[in-house]
């Protein structure tokens, strides 16, 4: 087999020491920021700018009128903003919350490497895997009123089951627990990446059975992998923050405003009614949020890393 | 005394394998669900009667949907092209990108700059995107074509591409690439002929982690591929809004698009697990 050539020789030799080492470097760079630059750097800057603007695509097909804060006013005296601001907050929190409680108990169950486990870990990965609208139907159909699985598995054992995504306080808890669901996974991995990687006589100490192991896992286990947790907790309350997909596909909103997160109502201003420069605006304001949570999650862990590191000394 | 240790111990092991089931249980069953339903008899959708189990199996809904007059079959091409392109462009752009970043010494810390940039990108609302780039695509007239929703993908995973890989090429020996340096060997051959062969494994979790993201996405394919260029995710969003919910042909739609990523997520599941550690945790 020829052996590729290393030397100056050959087109490419040539080409290389011509545009040189830095030179070529930087040309790889230059699709990525291309693409980047293009589908997400110029949308975002120009949404900013639409933010300042009056505009409804669907009356004229050119920009209106600069009006200034308007538009953000208007998003802060709208009840409907106020509401899916509102309800989006809760969702991501208890959200988030359910999914590290959920997640550290299943990691911690199913730690180690005997096959079994390794199996229960890879099969427990699934509901985060396929599509967040498919995740939608699959549960509208279980939650669905008189005749869907669960209520029928409620009413076997004498349970008359509320009508999940017809209540609009049942429908707000289901799309909770629907995205609970979704992504407790993601902290099960994440959690049993960061519990393995741990010294392995805290582990066994952890394992050993009686009164110590809680206050093992308490006072050594939960505070060395506690930046671990953080992170999750950021990456979860961020994204459950910008939920959108599974509102489609399990209640659109519904009944009335009941579960409109934000996302989906700027989805709705925007993309069904054509609100350009109203729901640009309100994505502004999301995004800030967002910013805001994720500035306060990493001083947070740095301070904690700093701590561990002092107090490990 | 000997008793209780033993005892408890095996109550322990009890609960803690009931534990793991009911987990189990939970995770798995709206899947059991979507596939019984999927292949259930239409008529039994809404009769007090039907159990748990489909009183026969029918293939009625895939034949139903799969129907040559029908547009699934368009459907799953669309998110097929859209998936593989997606992934290999995202791929060979972030694996450049990354190694760029590993080894370039740009003045006034721009290499990290641009990493956080890239960062970012994963954490602001993707809705605050989709409008402005919508109207983009309109200007260009790209509305429902694969490649605006190629482009979208591209710009949305190689963040993460560049993100993973970045801890990759950073870790890699630089001796490895020592030698074919003196040889007067530039960073293009050296990156192709020496680094990609031994990073595979990175490379693979970045393109299966590609992968998923494309062919699940649906903020952005439904904005700018509504009609024409639509995936499966968006088209499934559409039973809803359909007048009455036909649960037959839903599931089977669903069944088409949740079954083969979660097949090809139990044979990928080390790559998906690395790519996701690493991902998050590095930062």
């Amino acid at each position: 087999m020829e052996r590729p050539s290393y030397g100056r020789s050959g087109w490419l030799g040539q080409f290389e020491a011509r545009v040189g080492e830095t030179g070529i470097l930087l040309l790889f760079l230059v699709p990525s920021l291309v693409v980047v630059g293009f589908a997400q750097l110029y949308p975002l800057a120009s949404s900013a700018y639409i933010s300042f603007f009056d505009w409804t695509l669907s009356r004229s097909p050119v920009i209106g009128p600069f009006v200034g804060g308007a538009n953000y006013a208007r998003t802060f005296s709208d009840p409907v903003f106020a509401g899916s601001l509102l309800y989006t907050i809760a969702f991501a929190l208890i959200s988030t919350a359910l999914q590290l409680v959920f997640g550290l108990a299943i990691a911690l169950l199913t730690l180690g490497e005997r096959l079994t486990l390794r199996l229960t870990r890879t099969l427990i990965m699934l509901p985060m895997v396929i599509a967040p609208v498919a995740v939608g139907t699959i549960w509208r159909m279980i939650l669905s009123g008189r005749v869907g699985p669960l209520n029928r598995a409620l009413a076997a054992i004498g349970i008359d089951g509320p009508d999940w995504l017809g209540n609009p306080n049942w429908a707000r808890i289901s799309l909770i627990l629907i995205d609970a669901w979704e992504w407790t996974p993601f902290a099960v991995i994440i959690l049993t990446a960061a519990l393995t990687s741990l010294p392995s006589d805290v582990l066994r100490a952890a394992s050993v059975d009686g009164a110590g192991r809680w206050k093992t896992l308490r006072y050594i286990v939960l505070p060395m992998i506690l930046p671990v947790i953080m992170l999750v907790a950021m990456f979860r309350l961020i994204d459950g923050l910008l939920t959108l997909d599974i509102v489609f596909t399990t209640t659109a909103g519904g009944p009335g405003y009941a579960t409109h997160t934000l996302s989906f109502w700027i989805y709705q201003q925007g993309l069904r009614y054509f609100n350009m420069s109203y729901a640009a605006a309100a994505s502004w304001v999301l995004l800030l949020a967002c910013v805001v949570v994720a500035a306060v999650f990493l001083v947070w862990r740095r301070r904690i890393m700093a701590w561990q590191v002092a107090t490990r000394s | 005394m000997e008793q209780r240790p033993t005892l408890s111990a095996i109550a322990e092991k009890l609960a803690r394998g009931l534990a793991v089931a009911l987990a189990l249980f939970v995770a798995l069953a709206p899947f059991v669900i979507l596939f019984l339903n999927s292949l259930r008899p239409s008529d039994e959708f809404l009769s007090d009667s039907a159990g748990l189990v489909p009183s026969h199996l029918t293939f009625e809904h895939y034949a139903e949907i799969f129907d040559p007059s029908g547009d699934t079959l368009r459907y799953v091409i669309n998110s097929l092209i859209i998936t593989s392109a997606s992934t290999v462009l995202a791929v060979v752009f972030g694996a450049l990108a990354a190694y760029a970043l590993a080894r370039l010494k740009l003045p006034f810390k721009l290499s990290m700059i641009i990493g956080v940039l890239f960062l970012v990108i994963r954490f602001y609302p993707k809705i605050t995107v989709a409008l402005p780039y919508f109207l983009l695509m309109r200007q260009f007239h790209l509305l429902d074509t694969h490649l605006a929703v190629i482009i979208a993908h591209v710009s949305l995973t190689v963040p993460f591409v560049v993100w993973l890989l970045l801890a990759f090429f950073e870790d890699f020996p630089r001796e490895l690439e020592q030698s074919a340096m003196l040889d007067g060997c530039g960073p293009l051959r050296r990156f192709v002929l020496i680094v990609l062969p031994l990073t595979t494994p990175a490379l693979a979790a970045a393109a299966v982690l590609t992968a998923f993201l494309s062919w699940n996405e649906f903020l952005m394919a439904s904005s700018v591929a509504p009609n024409v260029a639509t995936t499966l995710p968006v088209r499934i969003s559409g039973f809803i809004t359909d007048k009455g919910i036909e649960w037959g042909s839903m599931s089977a739609m669903s069944s088409v698009v949740v079954v083969p990523v979660a097949l090809f997520a139990l044979f990928t599941q080390r790559y998906l697990a690395r790519g996701l550690t690493v991902g998050a945790v590095k930062g």
